[in-house]
């Protein structure tokens, strides 16, 4: 059981109102799609979801324990991950010493070196660049690398901040393949995405997001269908 | 040649101190964008602390050790009364409270044990001399070029080989991130103070061995130049400040040692000139910080 | 005898309360500028202290000449200059009678530069350079000057048979650069010469690199004067003896504070001058003996007793002036003929405001202050302001 509620939800950064109470349902091994214009509030969502941001209002719920106003790391303790917008990958760090933080309070050094075998296994790139500054690597890369660094703390809920943008098709292709195989791990996904079209096709659910507040909400295959979205996302 | 190779050592002596103080600032300002200017207290409190160990008797070692764990508790209350409230506050706010702080110190110091200095003795070993053919170096200048050596080799594992140590230098570049890995905002932040308190501590040390007293004002020339070294050495940077801390030492040394005499009462003036030549050559500082711009 | 009645109580209680108000005497009010934190503050704290306990005791006994209780205005400089123009400034609109300012030349120099045109006498409290008088006829010094200082060390360096000396300076203060150009004046008067100079910068980190350039001296000094102060001179003394350089070295006042003198073998032998010493039964220890029986504290500088003199020259000139009058109090302070003080006799007349008092010599054994003699500079070789 894996699942996160948010009820009411709001966000504010001094007089600006990002979220305008906003509510949400990831079931357990599923993946909700949170879509929206520019500024609508998605990062905002995910940041308070995770801690970054205190929540002025509303409700956060895991598995129904109330985590609202938890810090960032005691969520990330908590098993929820985010791989936040831009990557944010450590620069002046290896890729070994990335992935290592990633894991550092999460597992006990031998099982973390072991993690780190997995996920050099999993992302052959990783490995063959591991005692490299991982800001030498590409941006499909460092992608790759922002993912795993999250993995390596195993968590429940994963929060994606738009790991397609800005990255050449093909890179694109593979990442929505790695989202999709996550769940079938099992993974409790909320995936922010302005890939309108490729996240919906893998989601069980999407909520579209407009100045802070849901404007549509549904299954995946209905919203797919659905005019509003295709009018504004699919149109082009 | 000879005075040649005694004003190097005099340098290097001189310019350890230096890169040990600016390594501290360097290390929390990359972790909480704050310039403690308050870092020389810590040293002053240090030297105290070994002056009150010696007072109680206990042998120089125990008392130098003192001293370095007092500068490590004096930073650590710093951060924990001081700068923990202020958390997140903008630079400018977070620079007028460590003066302020540095203030209450040195005020604390001067009318709560004296305003003059008071005398230290160290073991005479310390302030014995070595001959190499006709040069005469002072011990003390030896055993600080290899402290600092030790301080900055012990520095280096902690950051390359421990999590905490990774954690701060990507704390350094992203520290919202780092939070997102699970790792306690505060212990990160603690551990960067404790570590400007232990570099300050030994500063003090070394400082205190060569001169022989302590005084409430001891700690804030050297900060002061410390500081001028990790804007030199690129701010942020930590290696930028351990260099910066180097080139410093060694511009004040040379100019003292070898301008004409006429020209020393110009020293200073010469010295700090030189420093922003340097910096106009090299406006980020001579080895800049991977990432500056993101906090 | 008759009890009183209750009546008459009442009229006698009612006298003695009437009483002081009846006697009411006109204050005399001294401005007191002096830091209690920064650079000054190991001068000014003792002096202030020394000079606030005889105020207190002139107090009790009716204040200045008997008649005039003294009110201080404090004011903590924190020997920050500005704070210290700006506290003179204060004084002149408060219009007090007297001021007595900063334990330095140039902070002094700064305040007389409002109180002197204001007609306010003004007095430092330990400034020792003779040109601090210059910038006001309104300002005074206290502690012997440093010309008369240098003139009695390098008297002693020649009796010594030192024939060459090297002098450390500082262009930071006034007295830590003309100190050591008195001494090198006075002592080429006398025959000796000037092997060359050393400068440094006040709280310099550190006196390696100097103590090198000395090491490289050829002909190396018969002697290396400073007037550094602390915490400058601990760390060169420190320094050069850890360097092995065993030339002795000779300097001013400043040294002659505890500190100093525990700062162990590095300083055994160090010639000194001092305002004062405290032999037994002088005034001197009597003072010291006082000051500890009331506060509990060891008067262990001479900055406390030259405090005290300085409540007595305000005394001084009040009584000759015959008035409180800030302009005749002036006057009659710049003509005071030699009158006796606790820390030595000082004399006024005859001279720019700079007192003519006695130097003592000392010499640093075993961590004591060695008395070696005491006397005036000989007017022959007392360099020019
Ligand atoms: N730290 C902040 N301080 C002030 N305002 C902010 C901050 N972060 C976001 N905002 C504002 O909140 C609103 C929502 O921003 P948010 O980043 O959540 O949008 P988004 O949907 O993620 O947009 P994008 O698609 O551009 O990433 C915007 O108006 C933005 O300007
Ligand atoms: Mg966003």
């Amino acid at each position: 059981m894996n699942r996160l509620s948010v009820t009411g939800l709001r966000v504010r950064y001094g007089p600006i109102e990002a979220v305008r109470g906003l509510d949400l349902e990831v079931g357990p091994g599923e993946i909700v799609a949170l879509l929206g214009a520019n500024g609508a509030g998605k990062t905002s969502t995910l940041s308070a979801i995770a801690g970054l941001v205190p929540p002025s209002g509303g409700r956060i719920l895991l598995d129904g324990e109330d985590v609202t106003g938890l810090p960032a790391e005691a969520l990330a303790r908590r098993g929820v991950g985010l791989v936040p917008e831009g990557r944010r990958v450590f620069a002046s760090l290896t890729v070994a010493e990335n992935l290592l933080l990633g894991g550092a309070v999460h597992a006990p050094p031998p099982e973390r070196r072991a993690r780190l075998r997995r996920m050099e296994d999993r992302f052959p790139v990783l490995g063959e660049r591991r005692d490299q500054k991982a800001g030498l690597l590409s941006g499909g890369e460092q992608q790759m690398l922002a993912i795993a660094r999250v993995l390596m703390a195993a968590p429940r809920l994963l929060l994606m901040d738009e790991p397609s943008l800005g990255l050449a098709p093909q890179m694109v292709e593979r990442v929505f393949d790695l989202i999709a195989q996550l769940r079938s791990e099992g993974l409790t996904i909320l995936l922010v995405e302005q890939n309108v079209p490729m996240s919906l096709d893998i989601a069980n659910h999407g909520v579209v997001l407009a100045n802070g507040r849901v404007s549509l909400r549904g299954t995946a295959r209905d919203l797919l269908a659905s005019d509003a979205v295709r009018g504004a996302y699919l149109a082009g | 040649m000879g005075t040649l190779l005694q004003q190097t050592v005099n340098a290097l002596s001189l310019g350890g101190v230096y890169a040990l103080l600016a390594l501290g600032l360097a290390t929390v300002f990359s972790i909480v964008r704050l310039i403690n200017f308050a870092h020389g207290e810590v040293m002053t409190i240090a030297g105290y602390g070994i002056w009150w160990a010696l007072l109680l008797a206990l042998p120089a070692p125990v008392a130098i050790l003192a001293g370095v764990a007092v500068a490590v508790g004096a930073a650590l209350a710093m951060e924990r009364i001081a700068f923990r409230p202020m958390r997140g506050a903008d630079v400018t706010t977070l620079l007028i409270t460590s003066f302020a702080v540095s203030e209450i110190i040195k005020v604390l110091f001067q009318n709560g044990i004296s305003a003059r200095p008071v005398p230290i003795v160290l073991p005479a070993w310390l302030t014995s001399t070595i001959d190499l053919g006709a040069v005469r170096i002072g011990m003390i200048s030896v055993v600080s070029i290899a402290a600092v050596v030790l301080a900055l080799g012990a520095m280096a594992l902690l950051l390359r080989r421990t999590p905490l140590g990774l954690a701060m230098r990507a704390a350094a570049e992203d520290f919202a991130v780092v939070r997102l890995m699970g790792i306690k905002a505060n212990h990160v932040v603690a551990l960067a103070f404790a570590i400007s308190g232990a570099l300050a501590g030994i500063a003090a040390v070394l400082w205190v061995a060569q001169r022989g007293s302590v005084d409430p004002l001891m700690g804030a020339t050297p900060v002061l130049k410390a500081f001028i070294a990790t804007v030199l050495g690129g701010l942020g940077s930590l290696g930028g400040a351990v260099l910066g801390g180097f080139v410093v030492g060694a511009v004040e040394v040379f100019l003292q040692g070898f301008l004409p005499e006429a020209a020393l009462p110009y020293r200073e003036a010469i010295s700090l000139s030189i420093i922003i030549g340097l910096l106009v050559l090299r406006p980020d500082g001579l080895w800049p910080a991977a990432n500056v711009s993101r906090s | 005898m008759r009890r009183p009645d209750s009546g008459t109580l009442l009229l006698l209680s009612a006298a003695l309360l009437a009483a002081p108000a009846a006697v009411a005497q006109e204050e005399y009010v001294i401005g007191v500028a002096a830091a209690q934190s920064g650079g000054l503050a190991p001068f000014d704290q003792p002096s202030f202290a020394g000079f606030q306990f005889c105020v207190d005791e002139m107090n009790a006994q009716g204040g200045i000449a008997g008649q005039h209780p003294i009110r201080l205005e404090v004011r903590d400089t924190r020997s920050d200059m500005a704070e210290t123009v700006k506290f003179a400034q204060e004084f002149v609109d408060l219009g007090v009678n007297f001021v007595v300012g900063p334990a330095d030349g140039d902070p002094t120099m700064a305040m007389g530069q409002i109180t002197g045109p204001a007609g306010i006498p003004t007095m430092t409290f330990a400034g020792t350079a003779p040109i601090l008088t210059q910038v006001s006829d309104y300002v005074f010094g206290s502690y012997p000057a440093d010309n008369q200082q240098a003139a009695v060390l390098a008297s002693y360096a020649r009796e010594l048979g030192y024939g060459s000396a090297w002098l450390l300076k500082s262009p930071d203060a006034a007295y830590t650069l003309i100190g050591p150009e008195y001494f090198g004046q006075a002592f080429q008067t006398l025959g000796g010469t000037v092997l060359g100079e050393g400068s440094y910068t006040m709280n310099q980190p550190e006196f390696s690199a100097i103590v090198t350039t000395i090491q490289a001296l050829d002909p190396q000094p018969d002697v290396i004067v400073t007037w550094a102060w602390e915490p400058d001179f601990p760390a060169f003394i420190r320094a050069l003896r850890d360097a092995g350089v065993t030339t002795p070295v000779m300097g001013a006042d400043v040294l002659d504070t505890p500190t100093v003198r525990g700062l162990g073998d590095v300083v055994e032998g160090v010639v000194h001058t001092s305002g004062g010493y405290a032999e037994e039964g002088s005034a001197h220890a009597d003072f010291n003996a006082r000051y500890l029986a009331a506060t509990g504290l060891a008067a262990d500088t001479n900055y406390h007793v030259n405090g005290c003199d300085i409540v007595g020259m305000i005394d001084a000139a009040v009584r000759a002036a015959g008035s409180t009058d800030p302009s005749a109090v002036r006057d009659a302070l710049a003509d005071l003929p030699e009158t006796q003080g606790i820390m030595s006799s000082y004399t006024f007349a005859g001279t720019d405001r700079m007192p003519l008092r006695s130097v003592v010599l000392a010499r640093i054994e075993g961590g004591q202050k060695v008395f070696i003699r005491r006397g005036l500079a000989d007017p022959a070789i007392i360099p020019a302001p």
